[in-house]
């Protein structure tokens, strides 16, 4: 079969550019793990110095320096994936651009990503990595600044949160025809949906912040700890209307009902997991710090919110692709329009 | 519409971070029992006048200590196989007597109605080592004064990471290799305490305490100390052990007389409670970090 009957086998659908999509968010969803991992140690300073570790490409991985250099060593493999990815995404534009030059012999066969803004998007994800791993660099030499970790926790997801977008964007389900709906009843379940989304972003900079503002060995600033804990209160109502909301107006649809209730569950598992983080971190403060199921709690609560975050911006997308605004809304906004003109 | 849409939310979000972010941003508050560490304008110089006297004492411990915690060191087998036996330190009690507790005159009036405050004293050219031993610090307490030379040395057969945590100073992390040249660091303000770290080995962990003046020790093993060279004047001793986040504090004013000495006995413990003032909160007083940090 040729590339080209691959390629539309299902409409415009590109397998390697979706699974390539799949590995670098299955990867930045590790990568989020092993950061979180090196917060949790309080490893972000076991070497002073960056791009190096100790003046060494790959030092003894003994102590904390395992989780610091171990996190650098999986957050170059991300970078370098997005590299690939954003050279797989604009392989035509750069094989027409190396062939016009006589560079090479023959035009591409393969043809990359036909939609601009998803190349677009390819090149924000790689922008975004890049800016990550400066971000990254600029918090170790600054010995770890509130401001700048937090801010490397929270383009962390965001980047995720891009290559989880660009996976929904090559995908067989996006790509297939999709029937559209209209919205029913008043609250629109798109905007439902984007304030969730808005909610959880800003609960992951709390959270990122309130992790970064203590080590293990401080207590947790109070009022930060209650504004997460209010975050979260924001978070499951908001994210428990959308999915009601869905589930009520739109059960048939899987396409819609499949993230919604994912989402759901795992915000359940996230509310748990925060809990038990708080509870293993206050159990034992006269033990040797870090405690095995302190780090491994706090991390996985981490994770969670990631895939939370990544469930509703996948939700939100998906009800952009298939709601539209109902007939009686559409023709209320023509009248005022029209009114408006008038006068 | 829908790329319009996906712009003002990708907008909007940024936004909000930044602002969030941005609000992190503020100035450092000093702090510390003995304030900043720039002299009052008007110091005088102090010199001895022979008539020094000094204070001394014990520390105890009253009531059962909580029992040393062995320290896992499978992270980094050197440690391990340098200190088998490493545990944690917060609590050295010998027959009912506390070591590692940092004993201070906060302030006070000499005899001649001056205020310490108010007179400078030569920084000691005498050099602390803080040496990281058996992937621990050597010594866990200590004490220097404002622009004394630290010198920092690395006696393990792995790397270490030496971090002090100031508050009034800048933050200082550096990496320390085994075999490496020792490290010299100081302090250009005082700070009652400034924590040491190593981010290599999260259970190391030392204080170091700068201040304006000599007048300070650190318990040994039986709980004894001796503050020597004290002018004769009124002060408000401070006793302060380490626990929880900040330690816990115990003060005490004592009279040093001329050429003579003076008792300052200091309990901590379960049973300890005169003149106590424990700092640890573990549900501190509403504070917005990202208000008040950096």
């Amino acid at each position: 079969m040729k590339i080209a009957d691959r390629q539309s086998q299902f409409g415009n659908m590109n397998r390697g550019v979706h699974r390539f999509a799949l590995l670098l968010a299955g990867a930045t969803f590790f990568l989020i793990i092993a950061g979180a991992l090196v917060t949790s140690h309080d490893a972000g300073l076991a070497t002073s110095d960056w791009p190096l570790s100790n003046g060494q490409f790959f030092p003894k991985m003994v102590g904390n320096l395992f989780w610091e250099h171990g996190h650098r060593m999986v957050a170059t493999t991300v970078g370098f994936l997005t590299v690939c990815f954003t050279v797989y995404l604009y392989w035509e534009q750069i094989c027409n651009w190396l062939y016009r030059r006589g560079l090479i012999r023959s035009a591409p066969v393969y043809r990359g990503e036909p939609r601009r803004w998803v190349r677009r998007l390819g090149a924000i994800a790689l922008g975004t990595v890049i800016a990550q791993g400066l971000l990254g660099g600029l918090t170790v030499k600054l010995n770890l600044p509130l401001v700048v970790s937090a801010a490397h926790a929270t383009l962390a997801q965001l980047f995720f949160c891009t290559t989880v977008s660009l996976a929904v964007f090559t995908s067989r389900s996006w790509l297939k025809d999709q029937p559209t709906m209209e919205e029913q009843g008043s609250l629109a379940v798109r905007y439902v949906c984007i304030a969730a989304a808005a909610t959880i972003f800003l609960q992951l900079i709390i959270g990122a912040t309130l992790r970064h503002s203590a080590t293990w060995d401080q207590p947790l600033p109070t009022d930060l700890l209650l504004t997460h804990i209010a975050g979260a209160i924001a978070v499951t109502v908001l994210l428990g209307t959308t999915a009601v909301l869905i589930l009520r107006r739109h059960g048939g649809e899987t396409f819609l009902t499949r993230p919604a209730k994912l989402a759901l569950s795992l915000l359940a598992v996230q509310l748990f997991l925060g809990i038990a983080a708080y509870i293993t971190r206050v159990a034992s403060p006269n033990d040797p710090q870090p405690l095995n199921p302190m780090v491994g709690i706090t991390v996985a609560h981490v994770a969670c919110g990631a895939l939370v975050f990544a469930t509703t911006i996948i939700l939100t997308l998906r009800t952009f692709k298939v709601l539209r605004a109902n007939a009686a809304s559409f023709e209320f906004a023509t009248a005022e329009r029209k009114l408006k003109l008038e006068l | 519409m829908f790329m319009k849409q996906t712009k003002v939310l990708l907008i909007l979000t940024i936004v909000l971070s930044l602002l969030a972010l941005a609000s992190a941003c503020g100035p450092k508050t000093p702090s510390g029992p003995d304030g900043g560490g720039t002299p009052a304008p008007n110091a005088k110089k102090f010199a001895p006048k022979g008539n020094e006297g000094s204070i001394s004492g014990a520390v105890a411990f009253t009531g059962t200590p909580p029992a040393p915690k062995k320290i896992a060191t499978d992270a980094d087998p050197a440690c391990g196989q340098k200190n088998p036996n490493l545990s944690t330190e917060d609590n050295l009690v010998t027959n009912g007597k506390l070591g590692n507790v940092l004993v201070y005159i906060k302030e006070g009036t000499l005899a001649d109605g001056t205020k310490i405050g108010e007179w400078t004293f030569d920084t000691p050219s005498t050099t602390l080592t803080l040496d990281q031993n058996g992937c621990h610090y050597k010594p866990h307490v200590s004490a220097v004064m404002v622009s004394q030379k630290l010198t920092i040395t690395n006696s393990d057969p792995t790397q270490h990471n030496i971090h002090f945590t100031p508050k009034n100073n800048p933050d200082w992390n550096q990496s320390q290799p085994n075999g490496a040249a020792p490290l010299s660091h100081s302090f250009a303000r005082s700070e009652i305490l400034v924590p040491v770290k190593c981010n290599q080995h999260p259970w190391m962990k030392a204080y170091v305490a700068v201040l304006k003046h000599p007048f300070a020790a650190v318990s040994a093993e039986d709980g004894s100390f001796s503050i020597k060279g004290v002018p004769p004047g009124a002060y408000t001793v401070v006793a302060w052990h380490e626990g929880g986040a900040t330690g816990t504090e115990k003060t005490m004013q004592v009279t040093v007389p001329a050429s003579g000495s003076a008792t300052a006995d200091f309990a901590f413990g379960d049973a300890a409670t005169a003149s106590g003032n424990p700092s640890l909160q573990m549900m501190p007083a509403l504070e917005f970090p990202m208000l008040s940090r950096h």
